[in-house]
């Protein structure tokens, strides 16, 4: 059933009476219109109660029409896509839109928690605080659970959110925050005078307060200005205006951060679009004319439902032809309060009286109260009867000390205006002062940035539109546009004739921030307590933390502030303003990069002929690389890579190696550059041969290593580790283009450029005769170990051949180009099947290499010396390079450092684990005998149990001691043996054959 | 921020990767370690106008100077380092 | 013995599937079409001799290779400027290899083998360009990227090589894209996940233009 929309204006506003729209809060159904808000609709079906407050669950209504809006969040959706703290005041209304209040159980209108009102005096200030510090261990258990229960407002989804988000970027010469009447003829300004226009309007409708205030333009009615104006905007390519789109942050150099609302205003986003868009925006100037806010009066009783901003007011009767009340009340402090008074009586609806607190009001608006018949009393709100259903009852201190009484169910509050001074602020700019207006304005804006019209405290509209032009002008002719813009547009400006009032003394909870539930009395405690910077009174009492960041409370909060110190609200100050300046949701910063998508992959050339074969893939970096290939039948990993292993070592295999990162080096002076980066010499090796490199930092501890061989007299092909691919070319290029730049010598990646296989085992040299063409030469004296050359292979293709090993094999490792790759996996089956070729993935290959002692990433680990990893002996004494000095200080030369050895469990059968402490055998374990770490582990198929590698303080000195392995992360302790790192095929014999 | 690569033109944070600072110059061989020490480790922390390295990675490779500014981020002025592409440097 | 066959794979062979792909019902807003099989060597001066190079290179192609981020086209080539003092020659059907532009470059230039090294991929329809707005971070403006522009940048923190060559006959702007080819499945996926909303006509080609 479908309820009557008892509080929708038989006539006006800005919706679609052709288009009714279904819709549920907390089950139950109504009806709104196209053009709605959730709270618009709301309001026309005569809701006032639409959630509980996040402290002491006191009911609320809805307060503002905009994104300020501390009071009226719901959760918007269900299941998946439910979101909660979503602002009822900006929630477009759909067919079928389902929210649902929070912060209540079991109903909204009857809610348990709201007994929390009852204990009102402990949830003062710092009450978390004071409250839960002792007992310390109460804490976990008891405190936090029960905090945690209690407090938050809704409820997130707690499964994947089902939509997609993207990021992208936009660039302009004049960027525009605000569809108001100063964003609009900014807009117009700099569109006419050339410059590329973004304009930014966080609702999606354009025209700011225009919508509800309206006014004449150039002598004709706002409307019909305001539709002309977009008419020629649209006409105008370069100026792009992007509504549902909310400038939320400002960063370095020009950079804005905008979040566009892509489809938030339907059920679901249509198939292929994204839900929300992150906008990063670069635009050489900035215009805010993001208008201004109105502050509440903070008086007792001023949360009820029924109390609302006077400029809301009018705009759910004005743009929505919702009524929030029949029967209206004001309570104002200045002349622009009273345009409510005007709209209601222009809808029919009666206003119950209007408190001023000024001591004097305008002629015109005095006479329009005794032409509408409703008292003007001077004096303040003091106090509110009423409650769920709204408000009853106004209780009023007259100027004389006299009391009234005024029966309203609604009252409308204008405590007077904030400029919206987030986005000029955002880097560190601290906003100024301004009295006649009392209120902040914009000072120290970013670089490029200005203020225009009410943003910058100017609130009249002939103001607004003087200002948002000459805006424009100025920026697109600072971003080098100055086309003729013609004149700016023509209207009066409107009295303001501001008063300042910020609280109302009484009886009763006056609440300064509505969303964390602060009072004024919880600010006069702060200071009481000796609270008094304003960064302390923020986080102290919480004013402003909460979503909506105080955009309400904040200016009313400092000058509760100011008024019991005895300072000034200039000298009290404001608290820092960070972006974003409405909640964004993490979808959109993550946009594409989730899941499977969360990063960039990389795929080496045979990486879809490794799927075909169903090898199971690990991350390696971005990589994407082949583990194992399990067969049919094996029980688990270890069984897969144990036979391969096997396999290799008794006859051949192969594995794609073509992660890691290949550089040619060039130029008549690459020899003696590859000598300053390595530790060992290369200028002497010959062509045609491959040398095992080793890089320092500059402070002595390694940095990478790898085989280079040198194909030409100028041309050396230089490997790097797969992890630090990128980062050597990036030290290298340092090298080339800052350290030594007397050196002529070239860098280019090929990384890419080549599909590199190792082939190992004692069969490698008849599957290379298979495959290479007859006439190349790969006996032991044709190919020498460690050579390096180009070779033909049947069919015409030629590769490189280096005869090196990981694997302590027999091997050599070929490449193909790229493209190739796919090919030469195929191949090595084919040239292979006859010798039971067996493709092997990374696993094995650490195997491998674990069980020859190669040291690799978790020995290269940031902390180890050349000579820490047994390789000393390379760092030669007849040149520089770097990192040599740093290398010989004390400590790093020290006799009793950690250095690379093997270890393995004394007892066969024992599994070891990486991690795990060396102590002596025999003590206890402490941090006063921790002698080093196991580093690396495996299964050995060849020595029939599990071995590895460590850092052993003096290791190879002790080769043979049993120590003991302390693993208190597993709980396991065992004794080990020191022994030879190299446990297969110490002599090298193998890879020499 | 933005950088103006002066290869490239301006450029978003992203394709960068910061360094450190650009004043400390690499000893000459044959320096003590004490010199080798202050090369690697001693850096003044200014608060104010800095010399930084910075490395268009992101783009066209060139490892670049960046003059800038810690309590404003203002970048004043960009060059590329003595040996970026061809630039003959003599020592 | 067994049988070799040496076939090319290209590195999207798995990844591109011709046809039309995301939002349908109108026109395809983005083309998308991967051109396979293309020399490109990489040339760069070396110390000092930029100008001998340019020299050299004006001789071997007939027209200036660019010194600014700018692609130039050849009768038989496109030169893309990669880097201060280095650019790339494009081309097909064995025209510039390492072979061939080694006598006339290797003097004042290194040169290095790129052309399996990367992928290209032209982009093209009425929302290239917005739809490219969500991978790249530079300005794509007719005014601020004219044909004959180049840059060296990133998309989805990937170094790409991108240029706008002459437009179509029908005016529409042509955007072509080298990636490097470990990272082009994972950029294919990337960008047809932001075309899809505008639709997308996918195609492989072997011709350069």
């Amino acid at each position: 059933m479908t309820s009557s929309q008892s509080h929708r204006l038989a006539s006006g506003g800005l919706i679609d009476r052709s288009a009714s729209l279904n819709f549920r809060f907390d089950g139950r159904t109504f009806s709104g219109f196209q053009g709605d808000t959730l709270a618009s609709a709301l309001i026309a079906n005569g809701v006032k109660l639409v959630g509980r407050s996040f402290k002491y669950h006191r009911p609320r209504g809805i307060l503002t029409a905009g994104s300020e809006e501390p009071n009226a969040l719901v959760e918007l959706r269900t299941g998946a896509r439910r979101e909660p703290n979503t602002k009822a005041t900006t929630a477009e209304l759909y067919e079928g839109l389902e929210a649902a209040s929070q912060n209540r159980w079991p109903s909204l209108r009857h809610d348990v928690m709201s007994v929390n009102q009852l204990f009102a005096p402990i949830f003062v200030a710092g009450f978390y605080y004071k409250t839960f510090m002792w007992p310390a261990k109460f804490w976990e258990a008891i405190y936090e659970p029960a905090i945690r229960r209690a407090a938050g407002l809704g409820r997130a989804a707690g499964v994947a959110d089902p939509d997609h988000y993207d990021k992208a970027w936009a660039h302009c010469d004049v960027l525009i925050a605000g569809s108001g009447p100063a964003g609009l003829v900014a807009a117009l300004a700099a569109g006419r005078s050339g410059a590329r226009v973004i304009l930014c309007e966080e609702d999606f409708a354009l025209g700011g307060r225009l919508l509800s205030d309206g006014g004449t333009i150039d002598g004709v009615p706002a409307a019909e200005w305001l539709s002309r104006t977009l008419t020629e905007l649209a006409a105008m390519p370069d100026v792009r205006i992007m509504t549902r789109t909310t400038l939320f942050g400002v960063y370095d150099g020009g950079t804005y951060g905008a979040i566009e609302r892509v489809n938030d205003h339907l059920p679901s986003p249509p198939e292929h679009q994204v839900r929300q868009r992150l906008w990063r925006i670069v635009a050489k100037r900035c215009v805010v004319a993001a208008g201004a806010l109105e502050r509440p009066i903070v008086f007792a009783g001023n949360d009820t439902p029924g109390v609302m901003m006077a400029s809301a007011m009018r705009t759910y009767v004005a743009r929505y032809a919702a009524a929030p009340a029949k029967r209206i009340a004001l309570f104002t402090n200045n002349e622009d309060g009273w345009r409510t008074v005007e709209t209601a009586l222009g809808a029919g609806l009666q206003i119950a009286a209007v408190i001023d607190a000024r001591p004097d009001v305008s002629a015109a608006y005095r006479s329009l109260a005794s032409k509408g018949g409703f008292p003007v009393l001077h004096g303040s709100v003091s106090g509110v009867d009423g409650g769920k259903d709204g408000v009853r009852k106004i209780a009023v201190s007259l100027a004389g000390g006299a009391r009234a009484e005024v029966e309203a169910d609604g009252l409308a509050v204008s405590g007077g205006w904030n400029p919206a001074v987030g986005l000029t602020s955002y880097h560190r700019g601290r906003p100024k002062w301004r009295d006649d207006i009392a209120a902040f304005v914009p000072d120290g804006a970013p670089p490029g940035m200005v203020a225009a019209g009410a943003a910058n405290g100017d609130f009249g509209l002939g103001a607004c539109l003087s200002q948002g032009f000459a805006a424009g002008v100025a920026a697109a002719r600072d971003a080098g546009h100055s086309g003729k813009a013609g004149t700016a547009p023509v209207a009066d400006d409107e009295a303001f004739s501001l008063t300042p009032l910020w609280h109302v003394t009484g009886k009763g909870k006056a609440f300064v921030d509505y969303q964390h539930d602060v009072t004024a009395s919880d600010i006069e405690l702060a200071q009481r307590e000796g609270f008094e910077s304003v960064e302390h009174l923020k986080r102290y009492t919480t004013l402003g933390m909460a979503t909506d960041q105080g955009k309400t409370s904040n200016v009313a909060g400092l000058a509760i502030m100011a008024a019991v110190s005895g300072r000034s609200i200039p000298e009290t100050g404001t608290t820092i303003y960070r972006p974003p300046y409405v909640p964004v949701a993490i979808g959109a910063f993550a946009g594409h990069h989730r899941d499977e998508t969360f990063h960039a992959t990389r795929l080496t050339p045979s990486h879809h002929w490794a799927m075909e074969q169903g090898a199971v893939f690990v991350d390696t970096g971005l990589w994407k690389r082949a583990q194992w290939y399990p067969r049919a039948g094996e029980k688990d990993w270890l069984e897969s890579v144990t036979r391969e292993v096997k396999a290799v070592r008794g006859g051949v295999g192969f594995c794609d190696v073509s992660t890691l990162g290949k550089i040619d080096v060039h130029g008549p002076d690459a020899g003696a550059f590859l000598d300053r980066v390595y530790i060992n010499t290369f200028s002497n090796l010959a062509v045609g041969k491959a040398r095992y490199g080793l890089m320092l930092r500059e402070d002595g501890i390694v940095y990478d290593d790898g085989t280079t061989s040198r194909l030409a007299e100028d041309h050396y092909f230089l490997t790097t580790t797969t992890a630090k691919a990128g980062l050597v070319m990036q030290h290298l290029e340092f090298c080339r283009q800052v350290l030594f730049p007397e050196l002529d010598v070239q860098l280019t990646s090929v990384s890419d450029q080549w599909a590199q296989f190792s082939i190992a085992g004692p069969k490698t040299r008849e599957l290379l005769k298979e495959i290479v063409d007859p006439a190349e030469d790969l006996s032991n004296e044709g190919f020498p170990f460690m050579g390096a050359r180009e070779v033909a292979l049947r069919g015409g293709i030629k590769a490189r051949l280096f005869r090196i090993s990981f694997s302590g094999e027999m091997a050599f490792e070929i490449s193909v180009p790229a493209r190739l790759g796919d090919a030469m996996a195929r191949n090595l089956m084919l040239a292979g099947a006859p010798f039971g070729v067996t493709p092997y993935g990374t696993e094995a290959l650490g195997v491998m290499r674990v069980e020859k002692g190669h040291v690799a990433g978790p020995e290269l680990s940031g902390t180890t010396t050349a000579a820490d990893l047994g390789l000393g002996k390379m760092m030669s004494a007849k040149k520089d390079y770097i990192g040599r000095v740093m290398a010989g200080r004390e400590a790093l030369v020290a006799p009793d450092r950690q250095v690379v050895v093997g270890i393995k469990p004394t007892d066969k059968a024992r599994r070891l684990r990486s991690g795990a402490h060396i102590i002596p055998k025999g003590q206890t374990p402490g941090p006063g005998n921790d002698q080093g770490y196991v580093t690396s582990v495996c299964f050995s198929p060849t020595s029939d149990q599990w071995i590895g590698l460590g850092l052993v303080e003096r290791g190879r000195e002790r080769i043979g001691e049993i120590v003991h392995a302390h693993d208190p992360l597993r709980g396991e302790d065992y004794d080990v043996e020191l022994c030879n790192p190299v446990f297969y095929d110490p002599d090298g014999g193998r890879q020499r054959g | 921020m933005r950088i103006v690569c002066p290869f490239c033109g301006e450029r978003e944070l992203g394709e960068f990767t910061y360094l450190g600072d650009a004043k400390p110059v690499r000893p000459v061989a044959g320096a003590s370690e004490d010199e080798v020490f202050d090369y690697v480790y001693l850096r003044d922390n200014v608060a104010g106008e800095t010399s930084e390295h910075w490395y268009h990675g992101g783009g066209c490779r060139a490892w670049l100077k960046v003059a800038r500014n810690t309590l404003t981020h203002e970048i004043s002025a960009v060059e590329p380092a003595a040996g970026a592409g061809a630039r003959q440097a003599v020592k | 013995m067994a049988d070799f066959s040496w076939g090319s794979r290209s590195p999207l062979e798995h990844a591109l599937v011709a046809g039309a792909h995301g939002a349908r019902g109108t026109e395809a807003g983005v083309s998308l079409t991967e051109i396979r099989d293309f020399d490109l060597i990489q040339v760069m001066a070396r110390r000092g001799q930029a100008a001998e190079l340019a020299k050299a290179a004006k001789a071997r192609f007939g027209v200036a290779a660019p010194n600014a981020p700018k692609a130039v086209q050849t009768s038989d080539a496109i030169l893309i400027w990669s880097g201060p003092d280095q650019f790339f020659v494009l081309s097909k059907g064995g025209k510039h290899t390492m072979q061939t532009l080694a006598p006339a470059l290797s003097g004042p230039a290194s040169l290095s083998d790129q052309s399996h090294a990367r992928a290209l991929i032209n982009i093209a329809g009425s929302k290239a360009r917005i739809m490219l707005a969500k991978l790249s971070s530079i300005d794509l403006h007719p005014e601020v990227f004219p044909i004959g522009s180049a840059a060296a940048t990133s998309m989805d923190h990937t170094s790409v090589t991108l240029w706008r060559g002459d437009d179509r006959p029908d005016g529409q702007a042509v955007f072509s894209l080298l990636v490097f080819a470990t990272f082009a499945e994972s950029l294919w996926h990337t960008m047809l996940d932001a075309a899809a909303e505008y639709g997308v006509e996918i195609s492989h080609s072997e011709e350069l233009a």
